[in-house]
């Protein structure tokens, strides 16, 4: 079984506490909406294996705690993570605004710089939205990342968030090898590569 | 042909009896050659080279600015292979219009580049570009290296395939063929027309006949070559390149002096200090200078230059242009010092067997003891050890490294020693005085924090540039250079290790080291040291908290009562363990009987009042929030913005917590792996968040003593306030009020929030149990810093001394101001921040990394030899400076820089100077030579170029190293009423060869 697979990646689920990180983790490795889930304490750990245009890859998934006082121990998770999801929760602006933070985190602690971002916007099924999908497109434009709204009660755009992000982690030269593979063609192919995809490192799915 | 025929025959003649490398059977057979031609065609017609070919007149200096590209195939002569290759300057696609326009007659592009005077003599060019002006051409030439084509006959029958195959196709691109030795680039082609054919002819020989080596001689032989009737021929314009050579640079003693070491170790500032790195070439990075005396436009007549007599004199010439060559494997100080530095991550070797003495090995029992400890360490909950005697094991360790180094066989002599490590921890030095630890002002030469260039470290993961670990960093790169090599690193990390238990057991913090957690952003290196520093602060905390009412114990621990301590415990762990093992299961309870475990809070400002009373008190009860709303407030940090307890209305106070564990990143790594071993049911889901719920009870009893009769929902409007949701709803007498309650996240029975609030007991920060056990932690530290090996400090290191380097070459060129250096140290910045924040860069990398520095350091020291040639520090003239130091920089970065002024400018008169200088010391030498050797003098002088030139007037320059003549004409070929076409010839004299490249058009329809 596992021979058929092409690679394991390590995915970082990062946000303040209660947008619906390990709501939207759940929903997309048990496709359910557990209301009874606690709030997360330190860090959680999801495996799931998916395919994309035919390959298939193991996700080793880490939900951290958005909580403050929990986010001396998260950094370390950040290392070595190939695609990362930062979620805000649509009808709280504070999480929106906080997401600068997030970022900053991100660049000090992540090992790659070529790590591929995806900001999620979650519980759109809400009625009272506070941030504007327009506003969510400007900042994931602004910071090369990819962008989805989504909802871990309706289900909305989960499982394409989790699928577009692996894409695009495959399509990047030298950035899912595995480590033992020569890196010396990776960090080559990288130096041309990034920053100039097709879709300009940024692409909107909705 | 005839012309053809004798020229070839001149070459063969010249050339030594070679046998020829290969013998073409088929050479001759009709059907290969046919096929030959027609392969010829093919590639002619595929590369769209079929036509009449158009383009602009050429722009000056197009040759040298423009881009040149080529295009190769294979074909085969039978069984011979051949290369074929297009080489053109790319030009902007001319429209097809253009093509349109073009009238029938116009000559093919390429004969009126024979005569364009914008790129005579470029820099940078394919030979035939360079003697014949061409902006695209196709050569055809044996392909495997070692080939040649020999035989004339041979050659002319290629020379006749190749005038077939552009009669055949209509290609107007000259198609040429490599004949000879390729060393010898021997080429002869053709270029047709409508109508017209140019011939490109060739001499090469090694020595000169004397009539070709001046103008009027050179004008005879092309207007013999030209065979023109026509009286009076119209005169013939010439272009002159004389080069010249300087090597001598006597007069300039290189500045660099090699660094002085005893001067280091004496004190005194030499070329060196600990903490810097050495910068410069070790020799002279310029090692000739060319100048290129030119004139451009002559006509016949306007100068003389013959057998006896010659008008060209450099000075006069109204072009001058100069390049440097540099020294070939240019040796630099930095250089070599991170090469040096990168040969240790080779080494295989520990510590002890480079030393060649086994430091600990004797004494095995010791050895086992140790790991015996430390495996006591390593099992689960606090273990109230850190007084097991470090000091003890420390002192024996450093009798037993004295007894086995005698002082001779120590690869670092005391003084060096001493030297390093007081630069190393200049604290100490203080200490000796007036025995405080003073804080340190090292960072004299850094950049200021925040600083982009002080951030460089996050970057390369290296550390703070004003750091001890990159400190640590340059001195055993000075020790690897100059100290006994891998040896002396060894060496000096034992007495690092040392220094550190040292630190630790006398609790002194480790100097210039960022407090708080390790900065995981830096080496692993910096960031155990970090940790070390850590534990030193709390357990100096601790001891020196525990002064007041702890009388029992000395706050250092000094050698004095180190066997107590080593006693006492051991015992206290035996107990420990005993009531781990009762107490397994309930892990939510903390005990209140042993002091030792207990985090004392410092910097809780709340008096330490009635500590024992309430001790007893608690150990006695297990009080619900009810009860414990009587007791005392403990622990309070401040208030909470305004806010109150929900049910007794009190403000609400943030308490003192206890610190998370400082953690270095492979801590962090084991522990997530760990985590994720626990898999993904909701058991393993379960255990991992109770697994990282220490930090979360800690807190929630830190907050019940601050807020004696708080509830859940209080403690949550803290801590996670997002999952406290408050409404506004009106009330049963009509008014507004908020109402919140919890989360439902937060509500759901037994989740462990909930669970750990029931469990929680209020007790204050300082006297819950430990999160951070620091005496197991430092142990941990100090064993892995023992056991790094000379390869391993060097691969920890390496980011450091690559961020230092950087910074070297940054901080040199800031001072000389150089373009092509600035963007280099921006690719090295990128190029290293990419490759460096990967746990194992690739050797391969390390080392692209490391040639990036070096070439920097080499540009800046030519920029710094050519300065100092040309005099740029001693001119005072600001003007006169600007356009030198403009001049000296177009040196670096260019092939080939035109003189202002030329022999009049600023700059030329210097580089007159030199070469005045250069002659005399010359001069003075031959002199001496005449004494020695008078055939040797004999010989020289049978060179009728060099005689006539010294015996002119003009003996500033010695005789040129080259002289370059380009002869042009108009005239009708071959009869006196063909059209008049362009005729060229170009030659070359230099001390080895002679050759003259000749380029002669015939009217093909009138003759
Ligand atoms: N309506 C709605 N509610 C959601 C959605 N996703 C999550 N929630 C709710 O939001 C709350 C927080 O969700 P969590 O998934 O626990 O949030 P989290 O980001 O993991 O929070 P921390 O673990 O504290 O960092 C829960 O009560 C969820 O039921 C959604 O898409 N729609
Ligand atoms: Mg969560």
């Amino acid at each position: 079984m596992d021979e058929d697979i092409l690679t394991t990646l390590k995915i970082l689920i990062i946000g303040e506490s209660g947008v619906g990180k390990s709501s939207l983790l759940l929903r997309f490795t048990d496709d359910t909406f557990d209301p009874e889930l606690a709030a997360t304490i330190g860090v959680d750990f999801k495996v799931k294996t998916i395919s994309v245009d035919g390959n298939k890859a193991k996700l080793a998934i880490w939900d951290t705690a958005g909580q403050e006082r929990f986010r001396t121990l998260t950094p370390s998770y950040y290392r070595g993570a190939q695609g990362v999801i930062l979620v805000y929760d649509v009808t709280r602006r504070d999480t929106f605004v906080k997401l600068d933070n997030w970022l900053n985190e991100l660049e000090t602690y992540c090992t790659r710089n070529d790590i591929v971002k995806m900001l999620v916007g979650n519980k759109i099924d809400k009625e009272n939205r506070a941030v504007d999908r327009n506003e969510g497109l400007k900042f994931a434009r602004k910071h090369s990342m990819l962008f989805i709204e989504a909802s871990a009660k309706t289900c909305d755009g989960v499982q394409c968030a989790f699928e577009e992000l692996v894409e695009k982690i495959i399509q990047t030269p030298g950035l899912w090898e595995s480590e033992s593979q020569n890196r010396g063609v990776k960090l080559s192919n990288q130096e041309e590569g990034y920053g100039e995809r097709a879709c300009g490192g940024y692409c909107s799915m909705l | 042909m005839r012309g053809t025929a004798q020229w070839l025959h001149k070459m063969a003649a010249d050339s030594e009896p070679e046998s020829e490398v290969f013998e073409i059977t088929d050479f001759t057979t009709a059907s290969e050659w046919e096929r030959f031609i027609s392969k010829v065609e093919e590639v002619l017609n595929d590369w769209k080279l079929i036509g009449v070919s158009s383009g602009k007149p050429l722009e000056k200096g197009v040759y040298t600015t423009g881009i040149w590209e080529e295009k190769s195939d294979e074909i085969s002569f039978a069984d011979f292979r051949f290369s074929i290759t297009h080489h053109y300057l790319v030009q902007e696609a001319s429209g097809k219009d253009g093509k349109e326009e073009l009238v029938e007659d116009v000559l093919p592009l390429s004969m009126q580049d024979l005569l364009c005077m914008n790129n005579d003599f470029p820099p940078r060019a394919h030979c035939l570009v360079r003697w014949y002006g061409l902006r695209e051409f196709v050569v055809i030439a044996p392909a495997a290296n070692n080939d040649a084509v020999l035989s004339e006959s041979k050659c002319n029958l290629l020379l006749s395939s190749v005038s077939i195959a552009l009669g055949n196709t209509g290609c107007q691109v000259p198609l040429f063929v490599q004949i000879h030795h390729k060393w010898r680039r021997m080429y002869v082609g053709e270029c047709q027309g409508p109508g017209v054919r140019t011939d490109f002819e060739m001499v090469h020989l090694r020595k000169v006949p004397n009539q070709y080596t001046h103008l009027s001689g050179l004008l005879d032989i092309f207007k013999s070559k030209i065979g023109c009737s026509l009286t009076p021929l119209p005169p013939v314009s010439i272009a002159i390149r004389l080069t010249y050579v300087l090597q001598d640079w006597q007069q300039y003693f290189w500045p660099q002096q090699p660094p002085d070491i005893d001067a280091l170790i004496g004190g005194e500032v030499g070329g060196l200090e600990f903490g810097k790195l050495p910068f410069g070439a070790c020799e002279d990075p310029v090692s000739e200078l060319h100048l290129a005396a030119t004139w451009p436009h002559l006509t016949e007549g306007i100068i003389v230059d013959n057998d006896v007599y010659s008008d060209l004199d450099p000075i006069q010439a109204p072009q001058w242009s100069v390049r440097v060559r540099k020294a070939d494997n240019l040796q630099c100080l930095l250089g070599d010092f991170l090469t040096e530095f990168f040969k240790l991550c080779r080494r295989k070797e520990s510590a002890d067997e480079i030393l060649g003495r086994s430091t600990f090995e004797e004494d095995g029992k010791e050895v086992a003891d140790i790991t015996h400890a430390l495996s006591k360490l390593t099992e689960p909950a606090p273990v109230p050890i850190h007084k097991l005697s470090v000091t003890n094991m420390v002192h024996s360790a450093k009798k037993k490294i004295r007894k086995h180094r005698g002082v001779d066989d120590s690869p670092l002599n005391n003084e060096v020693l001493n030297t390093l490590m007081l630069f190393l921890f200049p604290d100490d030095a203080d200490k000796l005085t007036d025995g405080s630890e003073a804080r340190l002002s090292t960072s004299r030469n850094n950049p200021p924090p925040e600083s982009e260039e002080y951030n460089l470290y996050s970057q390369f993961k290296s550390a703070p540039s004003d750091s001890l670990t990159y400190k640590l960093a340059l001195c055993l790169c000075m020790i690897n250079f100059y100290h006994g090599g891998v040896k002396g690193v060894a060496h000096l990390w034992q007495e690092f290790v040392v220094e550190m238990r040292r630190r630790w057991e006398k609790n002194y913090l480790i100097p210039e080291l960022a407090n708080g957690s390790p900065d995981l952003r830096c080496c692993l290196l910096h960031q155990k040291l970090q940790m070390l520093n850590c534990c030193i602060e709390r357990k100096k905390a601790r001891d020196e908290g525990k002064k007041p009412y702890t009388s029992d114990r000395s706050p250092s621990g000094s050698s004095g009562d180190t066997g107590k301590a080593v006693d006492r415990s051991g015992g206290d762990y035996q107990k420990e363990t005993e009531k781990e093992r009762g107490e397994v299961g309930k892990s939510w309870e903390s005990w209140s009987d042993s002091e030792e475990e207990f985090f004392e809070c410092l910097s809780d400002t709340e008096e330490l009042k009635g500590n024992g009373q309430e001790n007893g008190k608690k150990g006695g009860t297990k009080e619900g929030n009810k009860e414990s709303a009587n007791l005392k407030p403990e622990g309070r940090l401040h208030p909470h913005g305004k806010l109150t307890l929900l049910h007794p209305g009190e403000p609400l106070y943030i308490p003192v917590t206890q610190e998370p564990a400082p953690m270095t990143e492979d801590l962090l790594e084991e522990q997530s792996e760990v985590l994720a071993k626990l898999g993904t049911s909701a058991e393993g889901a379960h255990l991992r968040a109770r697994m990282q719920s220490a930090c979360l009870l800690s807190d929630m009893e830190s907050f019940k003593a601050a807020n004696p009769g708080c509830c859940l929902e209080d403690f949550v409007r803290w801590y996670s306030p997002r999952d406290y949701i408050e409404e506004e709803v009106v009330d049963e007498e009509g008014n507004r009020v908020l109402k919140g309650e919890l989360s439902a996240r937060m509500k759901i029975p037994s989740n462990m929030w909930v669970e750990a609030w029931e469990t929680a007991k209020p007790v204050p920060a300082r006297r819950q149990r430990r999160l951070f056990d620091d005496t197991r932690e430092a142990e941990k530290v100090l064993h892995y810093l023992a056991v790094q090996k000379p390869a391993d400090l060097a691969r920890h290191l390496l980011p450091c001394v690559i961020h230092a380097a950087v910074l070297k070459v940054k901080e040199e060129e800031t001072l000389e101001d150089i373009a092509s250096v600035k963007k280099i140290i921006k690719q090295i910045i990128s190029h290293s921040s990419k490759v460096l924040r990967f746990p194992n860069p690739e050797d391969k990398k390390l080392e692209e990394i490391i040639a990036q520095i070096m070439s920097a350091e080499a540009i800046i020291a030519r920029a710094r030899s050519l300065k100092a040639k040309f005099g740029i520090e001693k001119c005072d003239q600001e003007e006169e400076k600007e356009d030198l130091e403009r001049f000296v920089n177009c040196l670096l970065e260019q092939p080939e820089v035109s003189v202002i002024g030329a022999g009049r400018g600023p700059a030329g008169s210097i580089i007159h100077k030199l070469f005045l200088n250069a002659q005399r010391m010359t001069e003075s030498s031959d002199e001496v030579a005449t004494m020695t050797s008078l055939d040797e003098e004999l010989k020289r002088s049978g060179s009728s170029d060099e005689r006539r030139l010294n015996l002119g007037a003009v003996t500033d320059f010695p005789p040129p190293a080259g002289r370059e003549l380009i002869l042009r004409i108009t005239v009708p070929r071959p009869a006196p009423y063909s059209k008049p076409l362009p005729q060229r010839m170009y030659s070359v004299i230099t001390k080895e060869d002679f050759r003259l490249a000749g380029a002669f058009s015939a009217d093909t329809t009138f003759f």
